[in-house]
């Protein structure tokens, strides 16, 4: 299992760089007008449908931020260490004191969609860039439900973040050059599923603040979305359609991943994980459906193809190495083993052009996950204590030429460069 | 294709022997040096009941599971089975036990055994451990923890196992401070 529950959080690291990368650029600019404007059509209307907002609470992944461990659910108190002292999420619960009874609609909407709290900004270690696009019956339905929960007292912690980065001006003027908040507006030429697909990915599931690569100011690139981004030492992959059919993902393959966390293509692994178990393996099978046609950019059935496997080649280096380390639980034919350990034949982390989440598991492995009573996977152990460069090196060139479409043309001096980021 | 491999098992070369393709080492170890102890459990490497242990030069012990990995990943190494623990004549008569496998004993940490290979092998490297590196008293229960939480045993209920390493631990000179 994840043995810490700091594990959960690959936004973490975008959140220490924006804090140290960008928090002095922006106080300079504090000293700017922000202003927070309130929500368009807001009254504060407690009315929604409080069984919807639990449903996109769900989706949007809430709980896991807004929960310490072993903490009471909503009650905040979660720590986000970054290099100036923790930050810590927030009681939203609707206790009146402590949690956010005392919102009233135009004030939660403000915090949902501006990063403005009643005392003043949010850190955007709250993904409101993404949530701004929610719209303003979704955030109803989910302030419904929050104001439905059962209160609970449990005073925020204060940030142990130091001056000057507790400045939060400096945040105002983050705001103002970096978050850009838009209504979400289907696109005509699309299908309604695709449109829904979009919505929830990118509003609620807030998939870009990891996917999407950031810039100076450590906003989302649009021009760049989903990309793919490197977080804790992993990539975030690159989700964009062209890429996700080029792998031949199919819209089974993506709703077995989301929902069951394994499948034709590989498992999830890193920061995915939590987020299939607490989230995505939540969505009704209609939107779902939705996902798939956004990330796959169609809603026509695709044919899933043969899974790589070009032979092995016992002449090279990568071939002793495979059957000696890996070929136990992927496989003698890199077939896998169900519940244990993915194929390599067709596994989607090998066949990308970037080489950094296959070194990156051989050096650090993975944790072992755990889904229902029917479905886990064993720990990979990590090899960064036992096999040098040089064999990391045979071995990441042997499965991509083995089992992908990828050239098995790695240099010492990638895996060494790789390493250094990754083991940092 | 076979291969050849060659090896120090128990400080005895072994090889070259030459081996067929996708030979996981447990099977090796069974069917080619006829070294039965080492216990075949899940298969999946999730009991841990198969671990040995692979020396490095400066005698450094890793623990591995050999029914997940390849006899590749053992050729040229030294390495340890549960045959090599206890003190052997030159007949081949076991004349003592390690101090593992007396405290298992005494402790009645086992009952039929499958597992106790791997929890021996594990207590040992355990040991050597905390030799090179002595701990705090304090420190004990959570460092055997750490060391003993993937072996699983379906018979004693891994009490007993616990408590044997531990007692042996606080009653060794040198392991702790
Ligand atoms: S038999 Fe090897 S781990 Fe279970
Ligand atoms: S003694 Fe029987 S499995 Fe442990």
């Amino acid at each position: 299992m994840i043995s810490s529950h700091q594990r959960h959080f690959p936004r973490l690291k975008r959140i220490q760089n924006l804090l140290s990368h960008n928090l002095l650029l922006t106080l300079g600019l504090g000293l700017l007008a922000c202003s927070s404007s309130a929500a368009d059509d807001s009254n504060s209307s407690k009315s929604g449908d409080i069984a919807r907002g639990a449903y996109l609470m769900k989706i949007g992944d809430c709980v896991a931020c807004h929960t310490a461990v072993g903490g009471r659910e909503l009650a905040g108190g979660l720590p986000f260490e970054t290099p100036f002292g923790a930050v810590y999420s927030t009681n939203i619960t609707s206790d009146k004191e402590t949690g956010i009874g005392k919102y009233n609609y135009e004030d939660f909407f403000d915090a949902m969609h501006h990063g403005v709290g009643i005392n003043g900004n949010l850190y955007p270690a709250m993904p409101y860039t993404s949530y701004s696009l929610l719209t303003d019956e979704d955030t109803k339905a989910i302030y419904a439900y929050l104001m439905s929960t059962k209160p609970i007292k449990q005073a925020n912690r204060d940030n142990d973040v130091s001056f000057p980065f507790n400045l939060r001006f400096g945040l105002k003027a983050w705001n103002l050059v970096a978050h850009d908040a838009k209504i979400f507006t289907p696109s005509k030429d699309k299908s309604e599923h695709w449109n829904r697909g979009n919505y929830l990915v990118n509003a609620l599931g807030h998939c870009g603040e990891c996917h999407t690569p950031r810039d100076s100011l450590f906003a989302m690139e649009q021009d760049k979305h989903f990309q793919g981004a490197i977080i804790e030492g992993l990539e975030a992959s690159n989700i964009t359609p062209s890429e996700l059919n080029r792998q031949n993902w199919t819209h089974g393959d993506l709703k077995s991943l989301f929902t069951k966390g394994y499948s034709r293509k590989g498992t999830v692994f890193g920061g995915m994980y939590p987020v299939v178990y607490h989230s995505f393996s939540y969505l009704t099978d209609d939107d779902m459906q939705a996902v798939s046609s956004y990330l796959l950019d169609t809603d026509e059935v695709i044919e899933p193809q043969a899974l790589t496997f070009n032979g092995h080649k016992p002449e090279l280096p990568g071939y002793t190495l495979y059957k000696g380390y890996c070929a136990g639980c992927h496989g003698q034919n890199g077939e896998g083993k169900p519940n244990v350990a993915p194929a390599m034949a067709g596994n989607a982390t090998l066949d990308k052009a970037s080489v950094h989440n296959v070194v990156a598991v051989m050096l650090k492995g993975i944790n072992s996950q755990h889904y229902n009573s029917t479905t886990s996977f064993y720990a990979m152990p990590g090899y960064a204590d036992e096999l040098h460069d040089e064999q990391i090196r045979d071995l990441a060139n042997y499965l991509r030429l083995t089992w992908s479409t990828q050239p098995g043309n790695l240099d010492v001096k990638t895996i060494h460069n790789l390493k250094e980021v990754i083991l940092k | 294709m076979s291969q050849s491999i060659k090896l120090t098992i128990n400080n005895q070369a072994v090889g070259p022997i030459d081996v067929a393709d996708g030979v996981m080492m447990i099977e090796f170890l069974h069917e080619y040096v006829n070294l039965t102890g080492t216990k075949f459990g899940c298969g999946a490497g999730v009991c841990h009941a198969c671990t040995v242990l692979v020396d490095d030069e400066q005698g450094i012990s890793e623990v591995v599971r050999t029914c997940i990995n390849g006899v590749e990943r053992f050729n040229g190494k030294r390495i340890r089975t549960i045959e090599g623990h206890a003190k052997q004549n030159s007949l081949g008569e076991i004349t003592a036990l390690s101090p593992v496998q007396e405290a298992f004993l005494e402790h009645f940490s086992f009952q039929c055994g499958w597992c106790t290979p791997g929890f021996v092998n594990e207590s040992t490297a355990l040991l050597e451990r905390l030799k090179r590196k002595p701990i705090a008293k304090d420190q004990v229960e959570k460092v055997i923890e750490d060391a003993l939480s993937e072996h699983v045993c379906r018979c004693t209920g891994y009490v007993k196992y616990y408590a044997a390493v531990k007692d042996l631990i606080l009653n060794t000179k040198g392991l702790t401070l």
